[in-house]
């Protein structure tokens, strides 16, 4: 059960969910009201985690991934599996959601242990979107091969209880699973909402504000998750076409869109970029801001 | 896939996830693009809202009160959906309504007095029905033994029945869930009971998405059984008024069939075409109307005969409707044609405007207009001497006449997830049955007696997971 209190202008309600510090934050003068809400968000982030976490062994995801065959999925499911497919269409490849096997060979806690392209090639036939079988409702698997949910599942299950809130009531709210967030239209008053982006190198301190009305905000990055090893920066957005980490990425990425679901991918979209993720972000004419 | 447009990718991503959102139904906000300068939208496909889990509940009073002292009506309503968590849902709704006041009997005016002389009591119970309020008197008619309720409309006024009076209590309820990806089924059915009439009904429909869900066919079957048995029994068509008890119950049965087609036809703009088909046999006459049998020379009335109206009506209509979100108001924009065998041919037209004052507050202005031919056996008054038709009837629901309706409504949240609502609606309805060409002294009064009525409604709404 989450934490209520009192902020300016409302409510803060904050709680854990997905790994992650989660809050909610309701401009309303009703606590009644805001308990309601907050848990309407903490619900969905909790039915989502449940579904889809791969870290879960009774999860869909799980069960999708230990099946040793086809597996039927709800419609809910379907669609976002159809949406990770087109996904992957339209980013050349660059998005893939089977390809969490590369962790397997790539552990990002900051140490020296590069994997060998040997380690890294014998991976390669266990990852890629189109070795899939997918055909609504029925996904098969190759033996060995894994998908997650880890570009979207949070971003959706943001989208989501902000519109399960705002079925529930007509209040300015700003929901917020780990630094993805995304606002139900201005504050009251026709005020923006205001968000800092964590410092990438200092936990803890701001380096920029953003001001948004609309939509969903989210933030890619590599702050403390890299191999550093002979003076080489290894980041840890892997380029699932090629097994290894994407060349000079920025620290961080941080993209405004319609939706959380919108703003996470094009953010991951960017960091998978590179060197060239300002020149994606400029060429989409993106609200974007990022750090070197 | 090769995108070399600026933008393309993010153009495709949004399109893709609209989509989503839309398959599974979870996008009840705005999706456009973020700017700075945008205000806050209402999307039209806000219906798609998912709603599973969700429990709305909504409760009403409506006051009605027509003009010049006629039907004064009290109805509270309280209605209620749960939605499951598998996209089942379950709506029930209980409606009570209680109507006292004065009703247009079917005779026409004249310029003397008129006395009307209709049965008290009920057939086979001894004691006289205390309905004899508002004027009328009860008497026993000499040498019958008969006991009769009498009243008298004023010389040049409109005859009216002041007894009326009746309680209503409905029920209604339906169940619906998906069967299939995109096809969902529906079941449900009614019950009223006044104190003169019962009325069942039974319904079952189906629904189909298609086009990701942009485009939905529809198609519901309704049938249903009513029994009339008014409070002095069934008097038979044009036989003359009278305090003799009439005859046994009646009963109608309808069946109806409605197929539409809901279409998305962007973010912006909903709109919705049906076509319905209704064969009502049975019983059909108003068994407390009657009409004058006027003189031909003079006009005065000489006697009063029970009204008649075929046994069998079919009607079709056919309806379009269109919700249209725009900056931040909702309009709503509706057109109905209709016609029946009865040789009824009606339009109307409606328009409503939801504007938001400010988060809390909206109003929503509205009206209404509609016209109507009158029925292949609409009369005024009947003429002495002159063959008598196979139906009659002087009910001004069925003469030609047009009536618009203007309303108000303001709608205020309390509480983050209520609305309170007040909704005022002031309805006139235009027409004159009046003839230059009328007999005798009928030539200078108005035989219509269309209803001028308003309305409020006040009511309170409120959803919960």
């Amino acid at each position: 059960m989450g934490e209520l209190s009192r902020v300016e202008d409302g409510f803060l309600y904050a709680f854990r969910a997905m790994a992650s510090p989660c809050e909610a934050r309701i401009e309303t003068d009703d606590p009644g009201l805001a308990w309601r809400l907050g848990e309407t968000a903490e619900a969905e982030a909790a039915r989502i985690e449940a579904k889809y976490s791969r870290y879960r062994d009774d999860s869909l995801i799980s069960r999708i991934n230990r099946a040793d065959g086809p597996v039927d999925v709800d419609s809910e499911t379907a669609a976002l599996l159809d949406y990770a497919a087109q996904c992957h269409a339209i980013s050349d490849g660059r998005f893939d959601i089977t390809s969490g096997v590369l962790r397997r060979a790539w552990r990002f806690d900051g140490s020296d242990r590069v994997p060998t392209p040997e380690e890294v090639a014998a991976l390669a036939p266990l990852v890629g979107w189109d070795k899939v079988e997918w055909r609504a409702p029925r996904i098969r698997l190759a033996r060995g091969m894994e998908i997650d949910f880890g570009g979207l599942g949070k971003e959706y299950a943001v989208d989501s209880a902000v519109a399960k809130m705002m079925a529930l009531a007509d209040v300015p709210l700003l929901v917020n699973f780990g630094g993805d967030l995304r606002v139900s239209g201005p504050r009251g008053g026709g005020g923006a909402w205001r968000v800092s982006i964590e410092s990438v190198d200092v936990a803890g301190t701001a380096e920029g504000l953003i001001e948004i009305r609309t939509g969903g905000l989210t933030t890619s990055g590599d702050a403390r998750r890299f191999l550093l090893k002979d003076g080489v920066r290894y980041s840890h957005i892997l380029d699932p076409r090629t097994g290894w980490p994407v060349e000079n990425p920025p620290r961080s990425v941080t993209v405004a869109a319609a939706t959380c679901l919108e703003a996470g991918l094009l953010s991951t979209l960017a960091m998978l970029h590179g060197s060239e993720a300002e020149a994606f972000l400029a060429s989409e004419g993106l609200q974007a801001w990022w750090m070197r | 896939m090769q995108l070399t447009k600026p933008g393309a990718i993010s153009l495709a991503l949004h399109a893709l996830t609209a989509n989503l959102f839309v398959a599974v139904a979870a996008d009840a906000q705005d999706t456009r693009p973020p700017s700075v300068e945008s205000a806050e939208a209402p999307s039209v496909n806000s219906d798609l809202a998912n709603d599973q889990g969700l429990t709305r509940l909504d409760s009403a009073i409506l006051f009605y009160q027509e003009a010049g002292g006629r039907i004064r009506a009290t109805e509270p309503v309280v209605s209620g959906v749960l939605n499951g968590t598998a996209g089942e849902t379950l709506s029930v709704r209980i409606v009570a309504d209680s109507l006292t006041g004065a009703t247009p009997n079917g005779a026409a005016p004249w310029t003397g007095p008129q006395t009307f002389t209709t049965p008290a009591n009920k057939p086979g119970s001894t004691t006289t029905v205390t309905t004899a309020s508002g004027g009328s008197t009860l008497v026993t008619l000499p040498g019958s033994g008969l006991t009769a309720r009498q009243y008298t409309t004023p010389a040049g006024q409109l005859p009216v029945d002041a007894g009326f009076r009746d309680e209503r209590i409905g029920v209604d309820g339906a169940c619906s869930t998906p069967i299939a990806e995109n096809t969902r089924v529906s079941v449900g059915g009614a019950y009223s009971a006044e104190r003169d009439y019962r009325s069942g009904s039974l319904n079952a429909g189906i629904t189909q998405d298609l086009n990701q869900k942009n485009t939905t066919l529809s198609l519901s079957a309704n049938v249903e059984f009513d029994r009339s048995f008014p409070y002095f029994g069934t008097p038979t068509p044009l036989t003359e008024m009278s305090a003799a008890q009439k005859g046994p119950a009646q009963t109608k049965t309808v069946y109806s069939l409605v197929a539409g087609v809901t279409q998305v036809m962007n973010r912006h703009w909903l709109t919705q075409l049906s076509y319905s088909y209704g064969d009502s046999s049975g019983y059909q006459t108003d068994p407390y109307r009657i009409l004058s049998v006027v003189d031909p020379t003079t006009g005065a009335p000489l006697t009063y005969l029970y009204e008649s109206r075929p046994r069998s009506r079919t009607r079709q209509s056919l309806y379009w409707s269109n919700k249209i979100a725009l900056g931040p108001t909702v309009t709503e924009i509706s057109a109905r044609g209709y016609e029946d065998s009865w040789g009824v041919k009606s339009i109307t037209a409606e328009i409503s405007e939801r504007v938001p004052i400010t988060s809390w507050l909206y109003v929503e202005p509205q009206a209404r207009y509609y016209s109507q031919s009158a029925a292949d056996f609409f009369r005024s008054y009947l003429i002495s001497g002159q063959a008598l038709p196979a139906y009659a009837s002087s009910d001004s629901r069925l003469g030609k006449f047009d009536a618009e309706t203007y309303g108000l409504k303001l709608g205020m949240k309390v509480g983050g997830s209520g609305e309170f609502y007040v909704l005022g609606e002031d309805y006139q309805q235009n027409g004159r049955n009046g003839s230059s060409t009328a007999p005798g002294g009928l030539a200078i009064l108005n035989t219509f007696t269309g209803v001028k009525a308003t309305s409020i409604m006040v009511g309170y709404t409120f959803a919960f997971y």
